[in-house]
């Protein structure tokens, strides 16, 4: 277990160096030479010469790899004089709430995932089982954005009992402080996840029933309930923790729009506006952030994977 | 390690209440299943008896329904499936009238069932004393920390070493045997009146089987509980069963005592059965005559069917057969046949047609086609992951050297694990050997370069166990057998289609096979296929691995028929690999035994098997269950316990020493292959070598 | 049942051949598995008539999709020769889904088919070469697929300005990572598939096992998963242009359309919301039943029986 914990760290970490690697590259890709990109149309050559010299890009690139990993590793993402404000600094005010809605939609798809991929698997090929397929496909094929608006036609214009913007507060506590606001935009995001999480959850018990040791324990004379949750699903949900980790880069996709459209004031908004606004510095900054934050979510859902599952628990310890 | 029922059904059972009221009844059992292309009548009107503390054997061929059969008793019929007809009678009482929980009831106390493969059967996730305490804790509510010291205590009663240990372990942490074990001690918990046991040894190797078999015999005693023993094996049967019912095509054919099944069979499907087995030419005769093997596949079980079901592929059917349907007679020997064995029209006369010895073998032996000598392969175990490091050596094949003749057929025995299909890789070259030679032909194939190896292949040819796996799905036949032909540029495209066709009659295929796909085939047809490609650059030597284990009795009959017949007509040499001794018995006239990487003995076939020279072969043998259930007489044992060492660390010197009854000290040295016809590496070899000069067998 | 009269002294075991079911190729198996999956049909008529609709419909509904007629901003459906009214520009709704509908279906096919040829090539290579070189390239995959596509899709619409043809290398230029993994994963199983053994007992080369044998097997698992990455492309087109990077007017496309319809709403002007946004679920749904239906047509002929 530890050696596998050391390895999956490893393994990591090399992601995320290959992760500034291309943000790295990315930057020196920007229209006019990252000094430009950073300072805008406005800037004289100067002032251009005087920032590539103190950024250290006058000088061979590896060095200039070396030095914008060093100012990485000391929190410093750069500042972008658009919005007059480092990006750390930018960054860390937003990226507590887009967790927080993150979080939410997850914890709120899982919930309702878990039962429908059961039901779905337990009722095969009938019509709960078709139902919720149709409905699954339905939200996948759906734009994100327009399945939000009909939220907001429907629950803020035709019945009107939630607002139709994102709480606006600046801190966490403000945002949190709005319940009613956050329900639109936990639930859109939510939506979608559910139609991939259900989806798994139910092949994943399809299998599992169809396995032998099911047949074992009917039979004992079990109880198809006992049959269903004490010994198909804690099988078939194992897995489904490393889906958590693997559909991350996606959840965070989804959140970009989700935010652009209730107007949430988390990273993906952040992201948005600096991307209409072509503000470099915090495109970069928070796309390489989003990248770490997905590289540990899923190091964190496999590990705590192999933790659960006494098949990988055990193999690994005795190797 | 006594076995007393080897002998006959014995009358004294405990719980034996004469001939009362049977303990479970079939009465007109029908079972539907239906499927995406139509629906299969998987049983149809089944009638059998399991009186209380008797074991009733089922046997059959896959697709007769025996396990349907086991399936409908408990009410875990595979989705789609349903009993539409007839009464399951338990205790008295019909299954099927019951209200379900009931019935769940009555499946989990008064039941067990034991499921074929030990290694998927028990749930991955769950600490093995959970799993086994669970009925005792659903059904009688009894406590968690009584639950827990009864299961621990079935767990010393099926054998486990140290019980309170594993009670908390994980079932991958345990070996097929162990687990095995595991799912008895749960069938068991409840003390149930009927345990039915679903070839409960198909999945483990003979040794392990033994012990399995002889566990569940002594538990049946001591619960007095009745047992059906569903099995393909009818060696398996011969040994343990008071009873047996044949099935066939979803049909009882036939029931009778044992001892009396076995000794006069009269239904002319069993007949044929009991002459499919390689042992029934060897063991009679000793020489080598041809296997009756059943002509065609069993019936389709979707379609409807008229009169007796075997009928199609009967030798004696006549018009009316086909036409009338056959009910089961009355009596103790009941049989549904219309032409039944009589003392007068035994077929034995059929199947004694002489067969030519083997090649005639000219007097000077001459140079081996294949020559192993002192084959080394070592695999690195690593533990996976980005930091690859090896943590040892795993010792697949260990030192082997033997000699195959044009002509003959060398068989490679052991248990799974022992290295002999490595062994066949080597030879043909799908791996490379750490060490040692492989001589083919005269040539070490390790001197030769690239080009010439890949075209020795055409010498060296291997057929798979699993010759659906071996063919690519998505090429049509033809283009499965022109491919070796291709692969060595051998003729243009119409010379090969020739060829082609040629060797779609000698396996005896119609040439409008040419334009389908593997999938379309049945196993034997495959098997057919699979030897016709390994025949396509015309090989002297084919290697196979396994050929006919995934295979019914009959149509492994048909296999092996055709493998001698084309060995004859070719001057093939066979280097045939299996675990089943009495096939390699059949089929080799040398055998060598390997245990754990190395060859322990080589000999003449009929040597190795009837005066085994190894402690170990002769435990192999002794654990083979023999379909004659008066002929094993109780005779000097070697049963082995425990479990195989691991290969990535075996035992020094004579490395079966850890099992074997008879090691001393010595044995901690390796013992040399000695001997000159019959060689064994042992140090206390159980029999002289016969006569030094003496001639191959023939 | 009759076998050449050349067979060899076996005739006692011969067995029945295969059913006397007709011989049918491969190809029509599957095709006959697509038919048997209704869903997929009905996926596959979407997707012809939508299709046709978008580039056949303008031969015969003529509207002007270049100029601007402020004079004719919003009018309703059913007015004026405009079945499904006019935008807030004064273009013809309909006549401006058709071709927005030819942008999203082929920036969508090209991305998706992009990605997969680089997604194949990629994984294939690295499936077979295996050992470091594998590991170098899969990391890289792995990094690339940490960044979320659509934050990676922005920064590139924000470097370059979109246009139709730079929009399918954006997206195919990194879609093509799941495709990667996927035909790896496939090339690293169908290696040690014991036909391959067959074939190298018999002496065939490496070269021989790739066209031969992995290639024909991995086909249906890519042109599956082609038609799920369409499928996602032509979301991602919809996204981009939601956020405001995607391809500017007068060039149309369904995502745009929509969020333009955004806008208004409020202001009651139904007609420019749901058409487009009905349109891309009816679009992203047909290629994803087609998708289903191969993947049972390719799988079917495997199992056997």
């Amino acid at each position: 277990m530890a050696r596998y914990l050391i390895v999956r760290l490893g393994q990591a970490l090399v992601i995320v160096v290959l992760v500034t690697i291309i943000t790295f590259v990315i930057l020196h890709l920007l229209p006019g030479g990252a000094a430009r990109a950073t300072l805008g149309k406005e800037a004289t050559l100067e002032q251009l010469a005087a920032f590539d010299h103190e950024m250290g890009y006058d000088r061979p690139w590896i060095q200039q790899y070396v030095m914008y990993v060093q100012r990485l590793l000391h929190g410093d993402l750069g500042y972008s004089f658009q919005l007059n404000q480092s990006v750390t600094e930018a960054i860390g005010q937003r990226l507590p709430k887009t967790m927080v809605l993150s979080l939410l939609s997850t914890l709120l798809a899982i919930v309702v995932a878990i039962p429908l991929g059961v039901i779905q698997a337990t009722r095969r090929n009938r019509w709960p089982d078709y139902t919720i397929t149709s409905l699954s496909l339905l939200a996948y094929a759906t734009p994100i954005f327009f399945l939000g608006l009909m939220m907001i036609i429907l629950f803020s214009q035709v019945w009107p009992i939630l607002p139709p913007e994102a709480p606006q507060g600046f801190t966490l506590g403000e945002v949190l402080a709005d319940p009613a606001g956050l329900v639109l935009p936990t639930v859109t995001l939510a939506v979608v996840t559910v139609a991939v999480y259900s989806r798994y959850v139910r092949s994943s018990m399809v299998d599992n029933l169809n396995e032998n040791y099911v047949r074992t324990a009917r039979s004992k004379g079990l109880s198809e309930g006992r049959v269903v949750v004490l010994h198909t699903l804690r099988n078939g949900l194992f897995p489904v923790i490393t889906l958590l980790g693997m559909y991350l880069p996606a959840l965070f996709s989804g959140a970009l729009v989700v935010e652009s459209l209730f107007n949430f004031p988390g990273m993906g908004q952040l992201f948005w506006q600096a991307a209409l606004k072509r503000d470099f510095p915090i495109l970069l900054g928070v796309t390489l952030i989003i990248s770490v934050a997905t590289v540990f979510g899923a190091l964190l859902a496999d590990v705590l994977y192999a933790a659960v599952d006494p098949r990988v628990r055990l193999r690994r310890s005795a190797s | 390690m006594s076995a007393p029922i080897d002998t006959a059904p014995h009358d004294g059972a405990p719980g034996d209440s004469g001939e009362s009221r049977p303990l479970l009844r079939l009465r007109h059992l029908s079972t539907d299943i239906a499927l995406r292309r139509g629906t299969v009548h998987a049983l149809d009107d089944v009638n059998l008896e399991v009186r209380p503390g008797e074991t009733l054997g089922i046997v059959g061929e896959s697709g007769s329904g025996k396990t349907m059969t086991a399936l409908s008793v408990m009410g875990l019929l595979p989705s789609g499936g349903s009993v539409v007809g007839g009464e399951i009678l338990f205790e008295g009482r019909d299954l099927r009238s019951l209200p379900p929980d009931e019935v769940r009831r009555i499946r989990g106390v008064r039941m067990g069932m034991v499921f074929q493969d030990p290694l998927t059967s028990l749930n991955p996730t769950m600490r093995i004393g959970t799993q086994v305490a669970e009925p005792l804790r659903v059904h009688e509510g009894v406590g968690k920390a009584e639950a827990r010291a009864r299961a621990i205590e079935m767990l010393r009663r099926v054998g486990m070493p140290r019980p309170d240990k594993i009670v908390d372990d994980y079932p991958h942490q345990l070996s097929g045997g162990m687990r095995q074990r595991v799912a008895i001690a749960m069938a068991l918990i409840c003390s149930p009146r009927l345990l039915i046991a679903d070839e409960p040894t198909t999945a483990l190797d003979v040794t392990t089987q033994r012990q399995i078999l002889e566990l569940i015999d002594d538990l049946r005693e001591e619960f007095g509980m009745a047992v059906i023993l569903v099995t393909h094996d009818l060696g398996v049967i011969a040994g343990r069963a008071d009873r047996v019912a044949v099935m066939y095509a979803g049909r009882v054919v036939e029931t009778a005592p044992t001892a009396q099944l076995f000794a006069s069979p009269r239904h002319r499907y069993t007949e044929a059965l009991m002459e499919s087995l390689p042992e029934s030419v060897t063991q009679e005769t000793g020489a080598r005559g041809r296997l009756y093997s059943i002509p065609g596949l069993p019936p389709d079980l979707s379609r409807p069917l008229n009169g007796c079901r075997f009928a199609p592929r009967c030798r004696f059917a006549a018009p009316e057969c086909h036409t009338t349907e056959v009910p089961l007679s009355a009596g103790e020997h009941r049989y549904a046949c219309l032409h039944p064995v009589t003392a007068t029209t035994t077929a034995t006369t059929v199947r004694a047609v002489p067969v030519s010895p083997p090649a005639e073998e000219p007097e000077a032996a001459p140079e081996p086609i294949l020559s192993v000598r002192g084959l080394v392969k070592d695999y690195g175990a690593t533990t996976g992951g980005l930091l690859r490091r090896a943590s040892g050596q795993v010792s697949a094949v260990a030192g082997v050297s033997f000699e195959v003749r044009p002509g003959e057929t060398f068989g490679l025995v052991g248990e799974s694990g022992c290295g002999k299909s490595t062994v066949g890789r080597l030879v043909v070259g799908l791996e490379k050997p750490t060490d040692g030679q492989i001589v083919l032909d005269g040539t070490d194939i390790a001197t030769l370069s690239h080009r010439e190896r890949r075209r020795t292949h055409r010498q060296v040819q291997l057929m798979f166990q699993d010759s659906y796996a071996a063919m690519n799905p998505r090429m049509r036949v033809d283009a499965i057998l022109a491919e070796p032909l291709e692969i060595q540029q051998v003729g243009d495209p119409s010379a090969r289609r020739a060829r082609i066709t040629a060797l779609l009659d000698q396996v005896g295929l119609s040439r409008r096979v040419l334009e389908r796909y593997p999938h379309e085939f049945s196993g034997g047809q495959l098997q057919r296929l699979g030897l016709a490609r390994a025949l396509a650059l015309r090989p002297r030597l084919i290697v196979g691995d396994e050929p006919v284990s995934a295979l019914d009795v009959s149509i492994q009959a048909q296999v092996l028929n055709l493998m001698r017949d084309l060995q004859r007509e070719l001057g093939l040499a066979y280097v045939f690999i299996s675990h089943d001794l009495s096939v390699v018995d059949y089929m080799a006239d040398r055998i060598g035994v390997m245990y754990l990487g190395k060859l322990v003995e080589v000999g003449p076939a009929h040597d190795v098997v009837r005066a085994a020279r190894h402690p170990y072969t002769q435990a192999l043998i002794d654990a083979v269950p023999s379909a004659a259930p008066g002929r094993a007489a109780p005779r000097e044992n070697i049963t082995i316990r425990g479990e195989l060492p691991s290969a990535l660390n075996p035992p020094t010197g004579c490395r079966f020493r850890t099992r074997c009854p008879i090691a001393e000290q010595i044995c901690e040295t390796e013992p040399p292959l000695a001997g000159d016809l019959h060689q064994v590496a042992c140090h206390f070899p159980l029999r002289p070598e016969p006569g030094t000069t003496a001639a191959p067998t023939g | 049942m009759t076998t050449p009269a050349e067979t060899t002294g076996n005739s006692e075991g011969t067995p029945a051949q295969p059913d006397e079911t007709p011989v049918r190729g491969l190809w029509r198996q599957g095709v006959e598995v697509f038919c048997e999956n209704r869903l997929a049909l009905v996926g596959l008529a979407m997707f012809v008539v939508l299709a046709a609709v978008c580039f056949l419909g303008p031969l015969f509904y003529h509207t002007d999709q270049v100029h601007t007629d402020l004079a004719a901003v919003h009018l309703s459906p059913g007015t004026d020769g405009h079945p499904l009214g006019t935008d807030g520009v004064g273009y013809d709704q309909l006549g401006r889904l058709m071709l927005g509908g030819q942008t999203s279906i082929i920036v969508g096919l090209a991305a998706g088919i992009l990605a997969t040829v680089v997604g194949t090539v990629w994984g294939a290579i690295a499936g077979f070469a295996g050992g470091w070189v594998d590991a170098a390239m899969m990391r890289l995959v792995d990094a690339m697929m940490s960044i979320p596509s659509l934050f990676l899709f922005m920064l590139l619409a924000a470097i370059v300005t979109p246009s139709v043809s730079m929009l399918i290398v954006i997206i195919g230029a990194f879609a093509w990572l799941g495709p990667a993994r996927l035909v790896r994963g496939e090339a690293l199983s169908l290696r040690s598939r014991e036909y391959i053994q067959a074939m190298r007992s018999m002496g065939g080369t490496g070269g021989r096992a790739v066209r031969r044998h992995i290639i024909p097997n991995a086909i249906g698992t890519v042109i599956v998963n082609a038609t799920f990455q369409v499928a996602d492309a032509i979301l991602y087109v919809a996204y981009l242009s939601f956020l405001g990077l995607g391809v500017p007017p007068p060039a149309a496309n369904w995502g745009g359309m929509l969020s333009d319809g955004l806008a208004d709403t409020f202001s009651g002007h139904w007609w420019l919301l749901y058409p487009p946004g009905i349109a891309i679920i009816l679009i992203v749904l047909a290629f994803n039943f087609i998708g289903d239906g191969l993947r049972d047509a390719f799988e079917v002929r495997l199992r056997r029986r």
